[in-house]
């Protein structure tokens, strides 16, 4: 038993000495690791910290287990960043009420960090942070609603298969102001937990829902299945053409639609460069003092239709976008 | 079984007796429910079409689930199967460019394996099924997500399935009714051959009702084990082949809601949780309830956030009334004494 | 040699020898800093949340049955505290009981439909489970039009309920430890114990006993129910705002930690100090590779291995300890 006790003893002193030397350590806060659109993010964090390595530090992503208890959990990964003597923080204010007391924490303990993601402008100046990098769900959802308000949309609904989060809630909120400012009515469309996960689920409700509201021209999806989901649905009640999809974020299979005509746009919010220019300024920061004085860099939202999709295409193979 | 020893205690007797009956009123119901509600829609092509698509997955996976129920055990893992079977198709065949009949392959097999283990872990070491299969189901969606982000970099992955494979699992007949629900019918008749005409049904019900009887009884109840479970996860492998393959886009989270989805279609069908009994009529008869309530929903006026409430206390009505209908059938005493 | 061996008989030994190897295959392999560990507070919030909830819940499955409504519970606790005190501004404290009172009905409803019906826990909690989400859900949007709720509690309820010793650990650690003394008492040195593990070996047995089984039962079936509110309640006096959601983790998270610490699924074994480790352990596989340099991808990888490993070892040293006989007896 005791020599067991010395083995991992001195393990554990190797490891700290390892450890010991690293210069700047970012912690970046994100969504759940099989998140289609945050590991998108993690692969942008994760080429930035490229260099963060290169120069002797590391860049380490905490994320929960999945969204029941989205404010909560991030704040307790910001405190556990603050724990493990991070030398920057990159977080998103999912909820402000949740979250803010962990910014303050880190503010007290004098690391510099920078909102991203979630929160906008106002979040970052509120909790003194250095920066706001990113788009804005509720402002995702806008655009794709003004999008299609614009295209001759009437009446819109979004599609919300995580009813809950408060994520996915503003983009619903987002769709629902941008296509009522451009004229038109929205409704949404909330799916029970048995549809998780389950992109057939989500289809036949969605079909349902065409067939008993067939004056529906506009629909916003959040989730990258459910875009595909949605098509199929349009397809399978009959009005291919009469409605107009557009959606949060994209793949592959998205762009193949936007191209092929059946989806109309998809609101990008290059989930790579909030992750790559967050850690990407912390870096310069905590190394040589480096700062990047513009209040609010914005990555979105960006609207992908037919006009630019072949560009887009490119990168999305990369796995970049 | 003490029913039907009566002698001519009458047809009608016998048949509301049977098992099946409790759920097939309870469907009628249901569906006689929403039919009022849903309207034109929901009684015509379109709404038959709705909830079938959906019934003829979780309907597919239902089955063995099923037959694992009745022998005594649970499969947890599937939800984690489905996901990694549509990642191993889509890897295969678009990632690494082979044909899809060996992306298909791959998929199938990938099922197979997680359930060989699930059998293996179960028989092997007498800890019980619920909580190897929890076990394996953290893992392999572990492993699914490790390895997909390690090979393509992201967390969905992509096909475009050519023209006959897209005809033989993802093609929508009518462009409504997805050839999905042929699969399970096939997947029923084998079932029901296996568990009613075949002497392995027998064995199925024996090892439910006491696994130690079932063995000195000369069953080979490992293999046995390790067979159903392989067909649970050939079943739950079978539905991320034919969803890849419909959408052309595999997710790592995908799948998580068939594993109670399941477990409620076969309770709801009338299959004991402690093993013995069940049959794969009233399977398909809890599944296509599921699906009824699940689908007829959107298309009643009811706000869909009632949906979770209606479902869970469908839950509760349909074992409530199989419940009775069980204890009226195992207390009746035929008349003519 | 004899000091191993009841060691071992302990079912909360394979739970203190698995927190151990996860701690060691972490160090070693994964490069992590026990010292720093071990002041972390982010494993041990966890535990306790976790913990509380996995108390009662073990306690059911010594008894021969589970509870898997637990994961709507939480949810419904925070939003009912959160709807309550914060959405109508009634005082805290109506918040508080309301959460309490919620946990009460539905534990209620659990226990009646078990003991009066033949149709096992498993299903009737999977019942409660999609009809509480589907309540939550409703509930919320009807009353407040939203899925999330803001709250501002007071001082004293944030004091005792909801507020982070030094800065770091949350305050219902107390509280988790607290229950574990007091369950722990109640176990292992009242009758109430020996009752749950007779019903846990024998139903009927311990009916003819003489044990109250079904008022024990809607007891037990109340406390998992009122614990899970507890945990949710104190979450929202704590983060100031409450969520509808699924819920579906903490399930599998709380099984985990309890099978791993020893509890039989089928009933009739377990403890309370093997339930707390059980606990602990998981925290530490969970939140410990944030702190290694392995990928998080693979975090669920791991946290399914070593449920299937300590279990093995549970079983092995069960059967060691069944058929082990002291050396002093070999003659």
């Amino acid at each position: 038993m005791s020599i067991l006790k010395k083995l991992v003893l001195s393990a554990a002193a190797v490891a700290l000495s390892a450890t010991a030397s690293s210069a700047a350590n970012i912690y970046v806060i994100g969504g759940k690791p099989d998140d289609p659109f945050w590991s998108i993010v993690k692969r942008g964090a994760e080429d930035a910290g490229k260099v963060v390595s290169a120069e002797g530090g590391k860049v380490v992503w905490l994320g929960p287990q999945n969204y029941d208890n989205l404010g909560v959990d991030a704040a307790e990964l910001i405190r556990q960043a603050i724990d493990q003597k991070a030398d920057a923080i990159v977080a998103p204010d999912w909820v402000p009420d949740a979250m803010d007391p962990a910014f303050k924490a880190v503010k007290a303990a004098g690391i510099p960090f920078i909102v991203y993601n979630a929160g906008g402008i106002e979040a970052a100046d509120r909790l003194g942070a250095m920066n706001y990098v990113g788009a804005v769900d509720y402002k995702a959802g806008v655009a794709g609603g003004d999008y299609l308000g614009k295209a001759g949309g009437k009446s819109g609904v979004c599609i919300n298969s995580l009813p809950g989060a408060a994520n996915i809630e503003a983009y619903c909120k987002g769709f629902g102001d941008g296509i009522t400012k451009a004229g038109g009515k929205s409704d949404v469309l909330p799916l029970p937990a048995t549809a998780e996960g389950n992109v057939t689920a989500v289809t036949q409700a969605f079909k349902a829902y065409l067939l008993q509201h067939p004056d529906v021209d506009s629909v916003f999806t959040t989730a990258n299945l459910d875009a595909v989901g949605a098509v199929q649905a349009i397809a399978q009640a009959g009005r291919t053409g009469k409605v107009k999809v557009c959606g949060a974020n994209f793949d592959q299979a998205i762009l193949a639609q936007i191209d092929a005509g059946t989806q109309a746009c998809a609101v990008d919010q290059q989930g790579y460069q909030q992750g790559y220019y967050a850690v990407s300024i912390l870096n310069g920061y905590v190394n040589y003092g480096l700062n990047i004085p513009t209040r609010e860099i914005l990555t979105g939202p960006g609207v992908v239709d037919k006009a630019n999709i072949k560009a887009t295409m490119a990168g999305t193979k990369q796995g970049t976008r | 079984m003490a029913t039907g020893a009566t002698s001519g205690s009458g047809g009608l007797g016998r048949v509301l007796r049977r098992p099946e009956t409790g759920s097939f009123l309870g469907l009628i119901v249901v569906y006689v429910v929403f039919a009022l509600l849903g309207g034109r829609n929901f009684l015509t092509a379109p709404g038959w079409s709705s909830w079938l698509n959906m019934a003829a997955e979780v309907g597919i996976i239902a089955l063995p689930v099923g037959l694992l129920m009745i022998a005594g055990e649970l499969d947890i893992s599937v939800g984690a199967v489905l996901p990694a079977s549509s990642l191993t198709v889509a890897i295969i065949s678009s990632h690494y460019g082979l044909p899809i009949y060996l992306g298909i392959a791959g998929g199938l097999g990938v099922g197979l394996a997680v359930g060989f283990l699930n059998g293996l872990l179960v028989t092997r070491t007498g800890i019980p099924s619920l909580i190897i299969t929890i076990g394996t189901m953290f893992a392999v969606s572990g492993l699914t997500l490790g390895f997909t982000i390690l090979i393509a970099g992201s967390t969905g992955v992509f096909i475009v399935p050519d023209p006959l494979t897209k005809s033989i699992f993802g093609e929508a007949l009518g462009g409504m009714f997805q050839v999905g629900i042929f699969w399970w019918a096939g997947f029923v008749v084998v079932i029901y051959c296996l568990l009613h005409v075949s002497p392995w049904g027998n064995w199925i019900f024996a090892l439910g009702g006491d696994r130690q009887s079932a063995r000195n009884a000369g069953i080979p109840t490992q293999r046995l084990t390790i067979q159903l479970f392989m067909l649970s996860g050939f079943a739950a492998a079978f539905v991320g082949v034919t969803q890849v393959i419909t959408f052309g886009s595999a997710q790592v989270a995908a799948g998580s809601s068939f594993i109670f989805n399941s477990i409620m279609c076969v309770v709801i069908g009338g299959v004991l949780l402690t093993g013995g009994a069940g049959s794969v009529i009233g399977i398909v008869i809890g599944t296509m309830t599921f699906a009824i309530v699940n689908q007829g929903i959107f298309f009643s006026g009811l706000d869909p956030n009632f949906g979770s409430i209606i479902i869970g206390a469908l839950l509760l009505a349909a074992v409530l009334s199989n419940d009775t209908f069980r204890a009226m059938a195992l207390s009746y005493v035929a008349k003519k004494k | 040699m004899d000091l191993i061996g009841t060691f071992l008989r302990r079912p909360a030994a394979a739970s203190i020898l698995s927190l151990i190897g996860v701690l060691a295959f972490y160090a070693i392999f994964g490069g992590v800093d026990l010292g720093r560990f071990a002041a972390a507070a982010s494993w041990v919030n966890l535990a306790a949340n976790l913990g509380i909830v996995a108390l009662p819940v073990g306690l059911l499955m010594i008894a021969g049955e589970i509870d898997i409504s637990i994961g709507a519970m939480i949810p419904a606790g925070s939003m009912t505290t959160a709807i309550l005190s914060g959405y109508f501004g009634l005082p805290i404290l109506v918040g508080m009981l309301g959460a309490l009172a919620v946990g009460v009905l539905v534990g209620l409803v659990n226990g009646l439909l078990t003991v009066r019906t033949t149709v096992p826990s498993l299903i009737v909690t999977l019942g409660t489970l999609v009809a509480m989400q589907g309540i939550v859900l409703s509930s919320s949007v009807l009353l407040t039009g939203g899925v999330s709720v803001s709250l501002a509690a007071p001082d004293w309820a944030k004091f005792a309920f909801g507020h982070l010793i030094a800065g770091s650990h949350q305050v219902i650690i107390v509280w988790w430890v607290l229950l574990t003394m007091i369950f722990a008492f109640v176990v292992h040195k009242t009758r109430y114990g020996n009752w749950i593990f007779a019903m846990g070996g024998d139903k009927d047995s311990a009916r003819n006993a003489g044990i109250p089984t079904k008022r024990l039962t809607i007891g037990l079936f109340i406390l998992s129910a009122v614990c899970a509110s507890f945990v949710g309640m104190c979450q929202a006096i704590l983060f100031n705002s409450a969520q509808v959601s699924g819920g579906m983790g903490f399930i599998f998270n709380a099984i985990v930690s309890i099978v791993v610490g020893g509890v039989l699924l089928t009933g009739g074994f377990g403890s309370i100090l093997g339930i707390f480790f059980g606990t602990v352990t998981f925290a530490v596989v969970s939140q410990g590779i944030y702190f290694t340099n392995i990928d998080r991808n693979w975090s669920n990888l791991i946290i399914g291995a070593v449920l299937l490993l300590a279990v093995l070892m549970n079983n092995t040293f069960r059967k060691l300890a069944v058929n082990y006989t002291g050396a002093k007896n070999r003659n």
